[in-house]
């Protein structure tokens, strides 16, 4: 029974997409969009306790095409540990977007074809982490990648968002050309596309069209994961797409790339002890996070800056992957996980205040605190996570970061661990100043003429907010259970590539062609230092009601507390007496001596986002040249 | 009575009470030290606690533009969290909270009230103010770089060959072997610490955010009466928390057994840091620009922490 | 000769990056996509090829341990990616017809609204 739970849990959302597509009526077809998403999550929900918790690995043969002589003939979908944590991440990001577009949509037509081609993403990603099948993944890869265009050309009477879809397809397609060429070469050696047994034929064996097929699938994976040089795509395409989108793309389309890469280098060709393979991810993880938090800086749209923190995020979750250690790839999963929460919640937000206002620009846009209040909190909520302040899951997941990587530098003596970690305090340093610069520019500051009369996003928007936002608060409070029953689990599954082969292709199987099982240990979070977020919180409680009760047994202010719309115009105005005149200090004026210290790199890094498709190209096609042809000289 | 132990640690010693009574002492101190060497009397040291309670009487305004509960808010968390790192830094080796916390946490903790002073400067919603958090920002990112930098220097000093983020362990290490400041290699970190706890308190060379006149004390331009006299005392405490932070990292150790002779010798260290770091360039040093902060730390600064690191890190 | 087919496929994929990289056409971009796929889809059909093997298309009862025949496999593959690149290049002619209405070029370097 268990077994069938995965493709049903697919096949639930590409129904869905079909059946959604033939029902007129708005309710209805409302209906069957939630069912399907919560027919999908409820079935992963399922697969919880025997695969997380109690180590089973689920496959399944389409078609009951079973192994003929030790050969895959048929695809196969296999859910361990990692494939399933994946795939809750996905689920719950696809029902938070799913039940927050009912409303968000309200003045947009052909809402079914939204409908369809978001289940189809949905499926389509699902499709991805579940499959154990290496061209099944490029398929699927497709599907999401063309659902994901068509629908960043959604509103295509947005300024840009025709455009922002092209990019991603061109650019897209130099990473899906990449996955098809890789799989193509494994297939011309070891003449299997099932990735258990390629994770068996290939162990030990460095072959040049091996090392050929790595090199490409790396790259394939980290453009579908935006990072570094892919990232000015993502930026396009987040910030035109419908914010509902924004969230899958951000949260889910990147997971996939950083899933593919785990599967890829941990499971498939284990290439994680070759320190030239770790360095690389490191390093390309290093970059992205660097770049895009100071592309971030610079940018004068809410949802476009939101897009470039996406991508840094996902940078620091590719250096802990990087590392090699079960440590560092359970921290590195928990950081992905919370990633997707607290990114989805900014996104959310950004839409919220699209939808009341019409726009996102920050120079437009100022002191709507006092009008949405309820969607400033979750802002303030999905700011101090993002920027890792503690006690928010942000900061719990990049401290166990910094933990792995200042560990892996004194295991290692390597000085280039420490640059490391270095460069991932000053990115946290610089989301925080980027999220002030969002604070400042839109809930406050002073509030515009023309936004005089905005209303508060109505609740049905603000409730699967909620969500994300309280997810934010609790993963961030218990490390310690995120890390032993969620990205523990799945950290070793990633690691434990023989299970893996025997669990597809009969027991034994892994053993006779020499592979030896590992024994994953179990995971302390408290490695280098502590951190205790219950017993500070409490703390903190106790030291905020001891201060509360001190004031309040000092009394009322003797003078009168005053606030007023206007009861003495003295109360109106500014220190300075600017009452009448507005002078908003927006986006644009903040953090002038930073900018000004930095301001060749910040010139140079503005004229190389050129915005021209041809150059982004070139980007990639010279990512990819520079990819093998590193692999060939230290593999 | 255990829970009475924690209640007394949190709320009297070395928690609530005693870091206020600290605090205002050391910013009365501050003030006293700096006007002598100006050749002025100066006010008396109690005078930051009139002050407070002066401020506490007095009527408070929230300006029109302003969102209410952010403002008023945003001192109160400040505050709270300043106390809570207080309970976290070692007096000696008495670590009452021992193994909750550690310096990446105390790095990150040490952002909530700088930030606090930003949301709320931000939600007043003055144009001043939005000038004031952007210079306060700047001043975060300039010397977060180095003084992590420290911190992982003291980490890897401690960890005798590992890596460590504890605090105990930093303390003990300190005791076996002799405060960090006496380990020549630790000397430029120590000097670059002393130059990131004035722009941490916001103290005079590198007061950029709050110039008074200039942009009208920038986040707290609003401010007045009791958010104002909390936001007074934040910056007070401050006056006390980073000298204890250079203190516990680089004077560590050396615990005498008794508790208040300890205590004793720890606040004197303290004072002594202070004035080095915080009341000699506010006497004797003009305003810095806010490019001029920012290229001072990134350069001098972390070039400072970065060569003790690497000497450490060799094992010189 | 097999050789042959490998170095045309590496050709027409290098082919078509040079298009994506250096023609500033929207439309030639495009073709430059299907180029390159056109190549990826040979250089698949080349992987199977067994020199000398028949079609591979049988009944059950036809099926006999010495048959030497071509891998049926990378075809499949094959007609799969041809179906995926027909997609993509109908998806970008879509998205580039609504381009030129709306801004009035095929011009790659003036269709950057996004940038910076």
């Amino acid at each position: 029974m268990m077994q069938h739970f995965p493709v049903l849990a697919i096949f639930a959302l590409f129904l869905g997409a079909f059946v959604s597509s033939l029902i007129r009526n708005k309710t209805a077809r409302n209906g069957v969009v939630v069912l399907s998403v919560l027919t999908s999550f409820g079935l992963l929900c399922a697969l919880v306790k025997p695969v997380m918790l109690e180590g089973e690995i689920i496959s399944y043969w389409l078609g009951g095409w079973k192994p003929v002589a030790d050969y895959a003939i048929g695809i196969g979908l296999e859910v361990d540990a990692l494939s399933l944590f994946f795939g809750l991440v996905v689920g719950l990001a696809v029902i938070v977007s799913a039940l927050y577009s009912f409303r968000y949509l309200e003045y947009d037509d052909a809402q079914s074809k939204y409908y369809t081609l978001y289940l189809i993403l949905g499926g389509g990603v699902l499709g991805l982490v579940l499959s154990g099948d290496l061209f099944n993944i490029y398929v699927m890869v497709e599907i999401m990648t063309f659902a994901a265009v068509a629908l960043t050309a959604y509103r295509n009477f947005m300024p840009g968002a025709l455009e922002a879809a092209f990019k991603y397809l061109v650019i897209g397609s130099i990473g899906s050309t990449c996955i098809l060429v890789g799989t193509a070469m494994l297939y011309l050696q070891y003449h299997t596309l099932n990735l258990a047994q390629l994770s068996a034929l290939i162990s030990g064996t460095a072959m040049p069209s091996s090392i050929l097929a790595f090199g490409l699938l790396i790259v394939g994976f980290a453009c579908k994961a935006f990072l570094v040089p892919y990232h000015p795509i993502a930026a396009d395409a987040h910030g035109t797409a419908p914010s509902s989108i924004s969230v899958i793309i951000s949260g889910v389309l990147t997971k996939t790339g950083v899933y593919g890469i785990i599967r890829v280098c941990y499971c498939v060709f284990r290439a994680m002890d070759q320190s030239a393979v770790q360095v690389f991810l490191v390093l390309l993880g290093t970059i992205s996070m660097f770049v895009c938090v100071t592309m971030a800086l610079a940018q004068h749209d809410f949802k476009r800056l939101l897009a470039f923190h996406s991508i840094s995020q996902i940078g620091y979750v590719i250096t802990a992957i990087g590392l090699s250690t079960t440590f560092g790839l359970a921290s590195g999963l928990y950081h992905a996980m919370n990633h997707t929460i607290f990114k989805g919640l900014l996104f959310l937000c950004a839409g919220c205040v699209l939808h009341q206002t019409g726009t996102t620009k920050l120079d437009e846009l100022g002191g709507l605190s006092k009008r949405m209040p309820k969607t400033c909190t979750l802002f303030l909520i999905g700011a101090a996570s993002i920027s890792g302040i503690p006690p928010f899951n942000g900061f719990a997941s990049k401290w166990l970061i910094y933990q792995a990587v200042y560990q892996r530098a004194s295991e290692t003596g390597n000085l280039f661990y420490v640059f490391v970690v270095l460069v991932a305090l000053v990115t946290s340093v610089l989301t925080l100043a980027s999220f002030v610069k969002v604070a400042q520019s839109v809930f406050f500051g002073q509030l515009p003429e023309k936004l005089k009369d905005t209303q508060e996003a109505p609740a049905a928007m603000r409730a699967p907010m909620w969500i994300f936002g309280g997810l934010c608060i609790l993963t961030g409070l218990f490390p310690a259970v995120v890390v032993n029953y969620f990205t523990g689990p799945a950290a070793a599954a990633a690691l434990n590539a023989g299970s893996y082969i025997d669990a597809m292709m009969g027991a034994g199987y892994a053993g006779r062609l020499s592979t030896v099982p590992v024994t994953v240990p179990a995971l302390q979070i408290n490695t280098l230092g502590f951190y205790d977020p219950i017993t500070w919180i409490v703390l903190l409680l106790t030291v905020l009601l001891a201060f509360t009760i001190v004031s309040l047994m000092g009394g009322r202010a003797r003078g009168a507390r005053i606030q007023g719309e206007a009861i003495d115009p003295k109360y109106d105005t500014f220190f300075g007496g600017e009452a009448g005149e507005y002078s908003q200090v927006g986006g644009a004026d903040l953090f002038w001596g930073f900018k000004h210290n930095l301001r060749h790199y910040f010139s140079f890094m503005h004229g190389a986002h050129s915005g021209v498709v041809n150059d982004y190209a070139l980007w990639g096609i010279t990512a990819v040249a520079v990819t093998v042809a590193y692999m060939f000289l230290f593999l | 009575m255990a829970i009475l132990t924690i209640l007394f640690y949190i709320l009297i010693f070395p928690g609530l009470l005693f870091c206020v009574a600290v605090g205002l002492l050391f910013a009365g101190i501050d003030r006293k030290l700096v006007a002598r060497m100006q050749g002025r009397v100066g006010p008396p040291v109690t005078q930051p606690l009139y002050d407070f309670f002066k401020l506490i009487g007095k009527e408070t305004i929230i300006p029109a533009a302003a969102n209410k509960k952010v403002f008023l808010a945003a001192p109160v968390v400040g505050l709270v969290s300043l106390v809570t790192i207080a309970l976290f830094i070692p007096i000696k080796l008495f670590m009452p909270f021992n193994g909750m916390m550690d310096v990446v946490v105390i790095l990150y903790l040490l952002c909530i009230p700088s930030l606090c002073l930003i949301v709320g400067g931000a939600a007043s919603g003055s144009p001043f103010a939005g000038v004031g958090i952007s210079r306060e920002m700047v001043a975060i990112i300039a010397y977060e770089l180095p003084l992590a930098i420290i911190l992982l220097t003291a980490g890897k000093l401690a960890g005798l060959g590992e890596v460590t983020f504890s605090f105990a362990d930093i303390e003990l290490y300190q005791a076996y072997f002799g405060p960090n400041l006496l380990h020549w290699s630790m000397l430029p970190a120590a000097v670059a610490m002393l130059l990131v706890i004035p722009c941490e308190v916001g103290a005079h060379p590198f007061d950029i955010a709050e110039a008074e006149t200039e942009i009208c004390e920038g986040p707290l331009c609003e401010y007045s009466g009791r958010p104002l006299a909390v936001f007074k005392l934040n910056t007070a405490l401050k006056t006390f928390i980073m000298p204890a932070l250079f203190t516990a990292l680089f004077l560590g150790g050396m615990g005498t057994g008794m508790l208040w002779l300890d205590v004793l010798i720890f606040l004197a260290e303290c004072v002594a840091v202070m004035f080095v770091s915080m009341t000699l360039p506010h006497a004797i040093c003009a305003r810095l620009k806010v490019e001029q902060v920012f290229k001072f730390y990134w350069t001098i600064v972390t070039g400072l922490a970065i060569c003790s690191f690497v000497l450490v890190w060799l094992g010189v | 000769m097999i050789l042959v087919n490998y170095i045309a496929s590496i050709f027409l994929i290098v082919l078509g990056f040079y298009t994506l990289i250096f023609k500033t056409d929207l439309i030639k971009i495009v073709i430059g996509l299907g180029i390159v796929d056109y190549g990826v889809n040979l250089l698949i059909v080349s992987v199977g090829f067994n020199p000398g093997g028949t079609a591979p298309i049988f009944t059950v009862n036809e099926l006999d341990p010495g048959m030497f025949f071509v891998d049926p496999i990378p075809q499949a593959l094959t007609l799969t990616s041809i179906v995926i690149g027909a997609c993509v290049t109908a998806l970008a002619l879509s998205l580039v017809v609504r381009m030129r209405e709306e801004y009035n070029t095929l011009d790659a370097r003036e269709i950057r609204r996004l940038r910076g």
